[in-house]
């Protein structure tokens, strides 16, 4: 006998393949999805701790609207943050330790920086052989315009000794049972890159709170977990810091790793800069399509470089075809991209997309397996049925 | 056709009422050690995190004992009892476990 489930999963399919109430398919697929206030038809990895993906057709837009930004928590949020008596600390190898309120962090010179912003473990799920975590495939990233005050104009107002090499930031998650603070570090060098920023704005409105109200940090082209959420605290420290999050967390191996093996600890790097990478948006994996145009399109980034190319093969990697790279660019952003294909045939087809960079990089085939997973950049690719 | 779409529409409306009304992650899978991982692992996740892990019996020893350092409780005489369960109901080979969505759609 069916299902209450699978006969409204059927449904939802059948109408879906109908061309009929698109929008309502996510509220059918699963019963129990909660409704997370402030964000809309996203990919549920975990409802406690929040992390949401967001679907790979979803990413047409240049600028990710936040109600589409993908979260990632590895606590809980702050349950009680008051804006009006949330302070930012900056200690440590200063001169002149100082405490800023938000409505002195407004008043201060703001910039602004479009950034894609995406987890470390993006694309973890298709890692082989598995690895734990949370199974990221294609969408723990977004691309966003964060605006607030440089971090370097804080540094100067609070004079940063020469014993000060590295700037921690500690953010306000709530942490259960023994679970170490989520703090990290950066090297002063990125702290004081003109881009690098204490946001308070994300798309020209103030943070989310899944996004970190009411302050974070944005460390433009780095892995997501360098841009801390709910910061509290900005201090200058002498050494790289050593917390759970630093070590044995966000490291990559030194030397390339069979694939399942293991890993000494002293052997690894902190990961700082994405990969180049690119996305497959449209057509999505599986979908019968229609003899004649087809347009295929997607995102591409590379941290701090720049996207120079980006090639589609519809004949599973055999040849490879020039993409048109959108208008719409900033240094540290994702590049949108298109296609047009007119099979000549119908059948089965893969189609692919590989991105090229600045730094002479291209993804991979094969991404490189490390034991957490982390910055996953194989070629992406779709499988699509041509129907005449 | 007609007359099925509208008792779809009717019972997708009353998915998306139930899912602002109580959002229950599934239950882990029967088995002896299913109340002891519930108190375990979901005194602080849910158990969706723990339905989509697939890994091999080391790895979820590595997982267990990293999680019994950050405060699950787990007694030493039901640690290897509980790595048989996750290893069990959770393998390298099973099929990826589907996500759900969260109500909403595209801008």
């Amino acid at each position: 006998m069916i299902s209450r489930r699978d006969f409204l999963k059927d449904t939802a399919l059948t109408l879906a393949a109908a061309g009929t109430i698109q929008p309502l398919l996510s509220w059918a697929t699963d019963p129990s999805a909660p409704i997370v206030p402030g964000k809309q038809g996203m990919i549920l990895r975990s409802f406690r701790f929040l992390d949401l993906e967001m679907p790979p057709e979803f990413m047409s837009n240049w600028i990710t609207p936040v109600p589409h930004f993908f979260v990632r928590n590895h606590m809980f949020e702050p349950s009680a943050l008051n804006a009006g008596e949330w302070r930012l600390n900056i200690s440590g190898e200063v001169d002149k330790p100082l405490t800023l309120s938000l409505a002195e962090l407004e008043k201060i010179e703001s910039h602004s920086v479009t950034n894609t912003l995406e987890c470390a473990g993006n694309g973890r799920a298709f890692q082989n052989p598995h690895v734990p975590g949370i199974q990221w495939q294609r969408g723990a990233v977004g691309n966003a315009r964060f605006t607030g005050p440089r971090l370097r104009d804080l540094l100067e107002r609070a004079g940063v000794k020469p014993t000060g090499k590295q700037v921690m930031f500690h953010g306000l998650d709530e942490v259960p049972g023994k679970v170490p603070p989520f703090i990290r570090s950066i090297p002063l060098e990125k702290a004081v890159d003109g881009d690098t920023l204490i946001a308070i704005h994300m798309n020209g409105a103030p943070l989310n709170k899944h996004h970190g109200f009411p302050a974070r940090a944005l460390v433009p082209g780095w892995i997501g977990a360098a841009s801390c959420k709910w910061l509290s605290e900005i201090k200058v420290i002498e050494k790289e810091f050593e917390g759970n999050f630093m070590k044995p967390g966000y490291r990559m191996p030194d030397k390339p790793v069979e694939p399942g093996g293991s890993v000494n600890p002293d052997e690894t790097h902190p990961i700082t800069t994405l990969n180049v990478k690119s996305v497959i948006a449209s057509p999505r994996d599986r979908t019968p399509l229609k003899q004649g145009a087809i347009e295929i399109h997607g995102a591409a980034w590379a941290g701090e470089a720049d996207v120079t190319k980006l090639e589609v093969s519809t004949d599973s990697g055999a040849t490879w075809n020039p993409a048109r790279l959108g208008s719409e660019h900033a240094h540290y952003a994702w590049r949108l991209w298109n296609y047009s294909w007119k099979p000549a045939k119908s059948g089965e087809f893969v189609i692919m997309s590989r991105a090229s960079d600045s730094k002479g990089r291209q993804q991979p085939a094969t991404a490189s397996w490390n034991p957490s997973g982390y910055l996953y950049n194989a070629v992406d690719q779709v499988k699509v049925h041509v129907q005449v | 056709m007609c007359k099925f779409s509208v008792v779809a529409v009717i019972m997708i409306g009353s998915v998306a009422w139930v899912s602002g009304q109580a959002a229950q992650a599934p239950d882990l899978p029967a088995g002896d050690m299913q109340a002891k991982a519930r108190t375990a692992c979901l005194e602080c996740h849910e158990s969706r995190i723990i339905l989509q892990q697939r890994l091999s019996k080391a790895t979820w020893g590595k997982e267990v004992d990293k999680m019994v350092k950050w405060g699950a409780v787990v007694d030493a005489k039901d640690r290897d009892a509980l790595i048989d369960y996750l290893s069990t109901n959770f393998p390298a080979d099973k099929p990826a476990e589907p996500a759900p969505r969260v109500p909403g759609k595209k801008r």
